[in-house]
């Protein structure tokens, strides 16, 4: 532990996961690297320390990628964020602030596949020339708009207070709980018939769930359309320039992030403690 | 999902084989659940033939048309709110019938969510009294107006009883053809519809303003005449007595409103509070030209639905009269009844673009897209505001606007007599007050204390608002 002490590991940093990587082989490739790091600076450090240290509680934040992993390392690549040290504290304080993530996707008009993604067993082609830029963003604000409506509902508040009203003013209403996947914001970024390129923030999303928003697009728009790619941008505070390639996880480098996202992080998590005094428990009375 | 975890490992170890696995194939190591979701489809090695051999079956597939290029997109209404006044239009609500597609269901007091009404005609205006629906068309066909809902004082016409030919519906649960006396039928159109408590107007394009229902008050246009009976009345009067074609059509409780292309607005009906602004409080029977402060301004559009109206001129100027108990015009003056027009000189608003009036507050909408709210009751800001003289501006980020949608506005609003409805550029449908009987179509019965969407299956392009019901004409979204 003192190693770790004196070399200032404790914290989130964020990591750069290309397609086709699986999450668990990263993982244990920056373990290894700090290892090393750590090693090479004569200390003496007992491995399972650092076993400990990136712990199973970031896999679960980020569970529903292996459950789907079958077909997701070709699709996705990844800003993934990892916890040293205290830094693991941290991460399920992150996981339980409920931040929203940025995606952007890809969508192909013109098939529907089972599985919503390109590679997947063709279930249907249909024609797309009478899909618009205008039509796409009327679906996407309906869309929107529901899935915003569904935030306020699964946040368990009381409508009727002044501080309900206040936080829906702010924008800050959020579940704090379990909830299905909500979308905070979805817009297009490109079109280019056949293609689409879509940014969606949301929030307890899977990389399935994307996928059929991609697909429930395309029926709303009275033909089809498949995911071809995903990719998040941003997990809470940390975005894409963030992360780390993986020629710099090295220990200095690793070092230098979590520094420069340490009070990113800490702004966020006193917001969302705000946030989660004035939610009230499932069981309805509100916690002061 | 677990079951996913191991087809993982299973292609894990199928990458570092050379051939690749075709569909149906067994393999030892595997569960054999898991055959059948194996693909090869990442593999480090090309394309294989499996995949060579879908490509060519996904061209080959046929391609299906669900619609083309120029298709138009359809009309829709849908209603929502207190359905035994049959002002929903759905009588299944009301009566189920023994036998059909409704047998067995029970009858359904509120609608809380939007319900679509099928209608063949395309109606292009809709208005809600209490208790009643209008919708027109612009056509040229001999029927324009349909009604439905309570009909006692004959507000929605005569409608025949099927049963008893002598006898006219006191409840229209469907929406029926309203007959009009028409000098040319097949020639005029029916631009504009309005209703109040008990009386209606109908704007028509060539053959003045049509008015149908109670005139205990003058609010028909036509002589007060001594114990008439409304129901079951043929009475449809016409106006056609303006100084210029009368463009907008708006009915107050007992009271009637118009405006004509020149910017002159004409009153009558009740005046109990002021609310005809001629300077008296007296009953007028005849439209007369209000003066005032509005006398000699070009007013655009004028608001009532109470007892309080409110004009707005052409440079954005706005003036109210009528009641004042709940301080509509408190920051002019104390007095409760205020019957000339006066202006409001309020800072900060802005340009008015619109105008709204509920029962006991105002709205503006102003050429930003803001709303502002002044009055007493749910005005939009929370439990907290419940009574304001001067307009407050609701926040706009409750109508959506983000860091995301950074170019939300508001681009109409609408009163019913104790909720407000506010439409914005991007379609949606935004309603917030008391939630009688269900009007605000929310899907819960609580008030709603600050702007709320309402879904449907369309996007909203008009909304009306009634006491305890609501309409919105919609268009489907391709």
């Amino acid at each position: 532990m003192g190693s770790l002490e004196r070399s200032g590991l404790h914290g989130l940093f964020a990591v750069y996961k290309p397609p086709g990587l699986h999450w668990k082989h990263l993982r244990d490739t920056v373990e290894f690297k700090l290892l090393k790091g750590l090693n090479s600076k004569k200390q003496y450090t007992p491995k399972e320390h650092i076993r400990f240290l990136l712990a199973p509680k970031e896999g679960s934040e980020r569970g529903e990628l292996t459950l789907i992993a079958k077909n997701v390392p070709a699709l996705s690549e990844h800003s993934l964020v990892l916890g040293v040290g205290r830094g693991n504290k941290l991460l399920t304080d992150i996981y339980n602030a409920h931040l929203t993530k940025d995606y952007t996707v890809r969508g192909l008009l013109g098939k529907a596949t089972d599985d919503f993604s390109d590679e997947g067993r063709l279930i249907e082609k249909t024609t797309y020339d009478h899909v618009t830029p205008e039509k796409l963003s009327r679906i996407l604000a309906v869309i929107q708009g529901s899935h915003q409506k569904a935030m306020v509902m699964y946040s368990n508040l009381d409508l009727k207070t002044q501080e309900a009203y206040e936080m829906a003013v702010k924008g800050l209403i959020r579940p704090m709980d379990k909830s299905p996947m909500l979308i905070t914001g979805i817009r297009c970024l490109k079109f280019a018939p056949p293609e689409f390129l879509l940014e969606i923030q949301c929030m307890h999303e899977t990389q399935q769930l994307l996928r059929r928003v991609v697909h429930e697009i395309g029926l709303e728009l009275k033909s089809s359309a498949v995911c071809t790619q995903v990719r998040r941008t941003r997990d809470g505070v940390f975005t894409l320039e963030d992360a780390l390639l993986r020629t710099q996880w090295n220990i200095h480098n690793i070092q230098t992030s979590i520094q420069k996202a340490a009070p990113r992080v800490e702004a966020e998590l006193e917001k969302s403690q705000t946030i989660a005094l004035d939610h009230p428990d499932p069981v309805g009375q509100s916690v002061s | 999902m677990a079951m996913a975890g191991t087809t993982w490992r299973g292609v894990c170890a199928g990458v570092r084989r050379a051939r690749p696995l075709l569909p149906g194939q067994q393999r030892s190591l595997l569960p054999g659940s898991a055959v059948a979701l194996l693909r090869m489809r990442w593999t480090a090695a090309g394309k294989s033939r499996s995949r060579r051999e879908a490509a060519e079956a996904e061209a080959d597939a046929p391609v299906y048309q669900y619609v083309s290029e120029r298709a138009r997109r359809a009309d829709r209404i849908f209603t929502w709110g207190f359905s035994y006044t049959g002002a929903l239009g759905i009588p299944s609500f009301v009566q189920p019938s023994a036998d059909g597609p409704a047998a067995g269901r029970k009858p359904r007091a509120i609608q809380p969510v939007p319900y679509r009404l099928e209608m063949d005609a395309r109606i292009s205006s809709v208005a809600c009294g209490y208790g009643f629906t209008l919708l027109s068309s612009q056509t040229q066909d001999i029927t324009k107006v349909w009604g439905m809902g309570l009909n006692k004082d004959s507000q929605l016409g005569f409608h025949r009883s099927r049963k008893d030919k002598s006898r006219g519906y006191e409840y229209v649960l469907e929406p029926s053809p309203v007959p009009l006396p028409l000098d040319r039928p097949q020639e005029t159109r029916v631009l504009q519809v309005a209703c109040g408590r008990a009386h209606s107007l109908i704007l028509t394009d060539r053959e003045g303003v049509l008015s149908m229902g109670n005139n205990s008050y003058g609010q028909c246009g036509r002589a007060v005449v001594a114990n008439e009976i409304y129901s079951e009345s043929h009475q449809v009067h016409r106006m056609r007595d303006f100084d210029g074609r009368v463009v907008q059509i708006v009915c107050g409780q007992d009271h009637s409103l118009f405006l004509t292309d020149k910017g002159e607005v004409y009153s009558c009906g009740w005046g109990a509070d002021g609310q005809t602004g001629l300077g008296h409080y007296n009953i007028t029977s005849t439209p007369t030209k209000v003066g005032g402060a509005i006398g000699g301004v070009r007013i655009v559009q004028v608001a009532t639905y109470g007892d309080f109206c409110l004009a707005v001129s052409a440079d954005g100027d706005l003036f109210g009269w009528g009641n004042s108990e709940y301080l509509q015009l408190a920051s002019i003056t104390e007095a409760t009844q205020v019957n000339i027009p006066t202006h409001l000189p309020f800072s900060g608003i802005g340009k008015v673009k619109q105008a709204a009036c509920g029962g006991t507050s105002g709205a503006v909408l102003n050429d930003e897209g803001n709303v502002f709210v002044w009055g007493y009751g749910i005005l939009g800001k929370g439990p907290n505001l419940m009574e304001t003289a001067l307009p407050e501006m609701i926040p706009p980020t409750l109508f959506g606007l983000s860091d995301f949608n950074p170019d939300v506005r508001v681009s109409h609003i609408c009163c019913g007599l104790s909720q407000f409805a506010a439409l914005t550029n991007k379609g949606e449908l935004f309603v917030w007050g008391k939630n009688i009987r269900g009007c605000l179509g929310i899907g819960r019965l609580e008030d709603q204390y600050f702007p709320w969407r309402v879904t449907m299956s369309g996007q909203p392009v008009q909304v009306a608002c009634g006491v305890d019901h609501m309409v919105s004409l919609a268009k489907s979204f391709i």
